[in-house]
């Protein structure tokens, strides 16, 4: 296929994954710097959960590497 | 590992509780439960209860006064004088603590005081003296007159016009006997000093209240002085005070030096006595006998009943109870681990301490959290720089959590050092160009065999994880967990197979079997979850998918990371390789630092709270908190 495309599509593929892993960070580290500042014993948690959206981008990486490096 | 807790009772003639009670403060290894409901409490006598209220307000006292005094570090011979009060009558020490604390409350409150008010105006002073001085050339103008009060006056240059509605106010509310003058002191305020009459001192108060115009106060002692004078006065005292407070300080180190570590003594001691009394209270009493329950570490009990048939004697037994397994939930937990893995039972303990009876994760956490960092940041150059700040930072840092992950830290950037050998790598690919370094797996160049290096990390410690939970499972009796871990397992061994299939590692013909078991590990688990299980059944297993799909973050995180080190080295490129280069790629190899420091942490904590802690462990434990003397060192 075209190798622009193949471009455009790994970019698509981090790009929007980052958008949704941004989003869902964002809420979850609003939330969390508050409950942590309560409860410092819960930073353990928080990072926790903070991390989960990651698994998005990371999705979102591995599938643009693929893209560009297995033919 | 968590030590393995044993319930026990101790039943004793009512005529040891004394001996008992030192004997068990002393060995420091039971916690002590609540009595049962169903017994009677021991009680205090009048003389023992007297002497508990008057502790706990000489220890508050004490407390107060150690406050007040400047710190001392502990002198050496801390036990020996520890030792030499404890064995002294709870009297005497009493007597004598009371009073030291009356020959000493007032002098040391005194002291602390002064030195207080002299810091205090050693901050406020000089910010008269400079108003004071702004003021001065308005101030030489006006004799100072007796029946006269003076008011001076900043105003904001853009407030200047309040000044003229005084001007016009004044006459009228003074019956013309003020003076007022007014001048621009520096380029946006204007000072103004009003000298009137006492009597109509209310009024013009009044007349500034209503402007809200900032009046300069000075202390209440200046306040009927004349300008020159309170201000020498200000200048004479703001000289002296340094001299003044050395004086004050001396005098509360002397106090320190002589009292500090008598008064941690008798402190320590009381509030060890005062435990004393108050942990009966968590003993039942019959007419002649108590009994007290608590748990300690099962390894120590032969330890403890001998030191309580030398201290007190026969009159007394101790025994181990036998306890259901609701009992055990509540055990207390003592994480025990081999050296090198204990820094990480601080990780584990942020996440949550685990309940008694499960596995602890830590030693398995110290072999792996290491390993997947060293993956991630992989780079000679950078373990090497972690490595050293780590090293230099742990030997300052006091025990504590910080400590431990500095160690933590430590171990990794090892891993990172020998990931930085097989990756070739050294400041990113600077090593290969400057001395030749040899990649034996260059990760930037084998993308997707880096990806499945990951992922085979990921296989392990999932299945370890869900080992460890079956094992778990079947050892406390949870048929439910039990359950759904089996069924996860087998539906993996099924996608495993199809994966080798599709690899060419097993032959075609297994496709249809490894269809089959992944089918039944489904099945299995809809049947576990219930009626849900329909729907959630086939989620929970992509959802196991996932976790080990997670894993792909190490090889994800690291590619990032190699990326910024090759930006750095393009941008000094770029810029000539001359100075400025140099400069320019060692701050991005920095930042590259700092967030290869930040990044590889949380990315491997959270695959082992998330992905891997998901399939065995059990946080909600307590904290084992034995009977024992303070630590006084």
């Amino acid at each position: 296929m075209d190798a622009g495309l193949l471009a455009i599509g790994a970019g698509l593929a981090v790009g929007l994954a980052a958008i949704g892993t941004g989003l869902a960070q964002g809420k979850i580290g609003a939330a969390g710097a508050g409950a942590v500042a309560e409860k410092p014993e819960l930073v353990g948690t928080m990072i926790v959960l903070l991390a989960i959206p990651e698994t998005m981008i990371i999705l979102g990486f591995a599938v643009a590497a693929i893209i560009l490096f297995v033919k | 590992m968590l030590v393995k807790m044993t319930k026990i009772q101790i039943i004793g003639t009512r005529d040891v509780v004394d001996q008992t009670v030192k004997a068990l403060h002393r060995a420091g290894v039971v916690q002590i439960e609540e009595k049962l409901p169903s017994v009677d409490p021991l009680a205090l006598d009048d003389v023992a209860a007297r002497q508990r209220d008057e502790m706990t307000l000489l220890v508050a006292r004490l407390e107060a006064l150690l406050a007040l005094l400047p710190k001392r570090p502990p002198p050496g011979d801390m036990a020996a004088r520890y030792d030499a009060e404890a064995s002294r009558s709870t009297g005497d020490v009493l007597a004598e603590t009371k009073n030291a604390l009356a020959q000493l409350d007032a002098p040391a409150q005194n002291l602390a005081r002064r030195r207080d008010e002299l810091q205090a105006d050693q901050v406020t002073l000089p910010r008269y003296a400079t108003t004071m001085r702004q003021l001065m050339p308005l101030a030489a103008d006006l004799e100072p007159l007796q029946h006269y009060e003076t008011v001076a006056l900043l105003v904001e240059r853009k407030f200047a016009a309040v000044l003229e509605m005084f001007r016009e106010e004044l006459p009228g509310i003074t019956n013309n006997q003020f003076e007022f003058v007014s001048r621009d002191i520096d380029k946006d305020t204007t000072a103004a000093i009003i000298v009137f009459s006492r009597e109509h001192s209310a009024a013009v108060h009044n007349l500034i209240g209503r402007e809200s115009i900032s009046q300069v106060r000075l202390p209440e002692e200046l306040t009927n002085v004349p300008f020159q004078e309170a201000l020498k006065t200000i200048e004479t005292r703001l000289a002296s005070i340094p001299k003044e407070l050395e004086k004050l300080n001396r005098e509360l180190d002397a106090l320190a030096n002589e009292w500090h570590a008598r008064l941690s003594v008798w402190g320590a001691v009381l509030r060890d006595r005062l435990q004393e009394l108050e942990v009966r209270g968590r003993f039942g009493a019959t007419a002649y006998t108590f009994v007290v329950g608590g748990w300690m570490p099962r390894q120590r009990v032969p330890e403890l009943r001998a030191l309580l048939a030398r201290e007190v004697g026969d009159q007394i037994l101790l025994e181990e109870v036998p306890v259901t397994e609701h009992d055990l939930e509540h055990a207390p937990v003592v994480m025990s681990n081999p050296g090198p893995a204990k820094p990480f039972e601080y990780l584990v303990r942020m996440m949550a301490l685990p309940r008694y009876g499960t596995i602890d994760p830590t030693p398995i956490m110290a072999i792996f959290l290491p390993i997947f960092f060293g993956m991630i940041l992989g780079d000679v150059g950078y373990g090497v720089i972690v490595l050293l700040g780590a090293l230099y930072l742990a030997r300052k840092a006091k025990p504590g959590g910080f400590r431990s992950l500095l160690i933590v830290i430590l171990y990794c950037s090892i891993w990172s050092i020998a990931f930085g050998f097989l990756y070739g790598e050294f400041f990113g690919e600077l090593g290969e160009k400057l001395f030749h370094m040899h990649p034996y797996f260059p990760r930037g160049q084998s993308v997707v065999a880096l990806f499945i290096f990951s992922l085979a990390f990921g296989v392990v410690q999932i299945s370890l994880g869900f080992a460890l939970g079956i094992y778990q499972a079947a050892k406390l009796h949870q048929r439910h967990e039990l359950l759904d871990r089996v069924a996860k397992v087998i539906a993996l061994i099924g996608v495993f197979g199809l994966v080798a299939v599709s690899a060419n590692y097993l032959p075609k013909e297994l496709t249809t079997p490894s269809i089959g078991i992944v089918i039944v590990g489904t099945v299995l688990l809809m049947y576990t979850l219930g009626w849900i299980g329909i729907l959630l059944g086939p989620i929970e297993i992509l959802t196991t998918l996932g976790n080990i799909l997670s894993y792909l973050r190490l090889a994800a995180i690291g590619l990032s990371s190699v990326y910024l080190a090759l930006v750095a080295n393009e941008l000094a490129g770029v810029l000539g390789g001359g100075i400025v280069g140099i400069i320019v790629g060692a701050l991005f190899h920095a930042l590259n630092i700092a967030l290869g420091i930040l990044s590889p942490t949380i990315q491997s904590l959270r695959l082992h709270y998330v992905e891997f802690f998901g399939k065995f462990y059990e946080g909600g434990g307590t904290d084992f908190a034995p009977f024992k003397r303070e630590n006084i060192m």
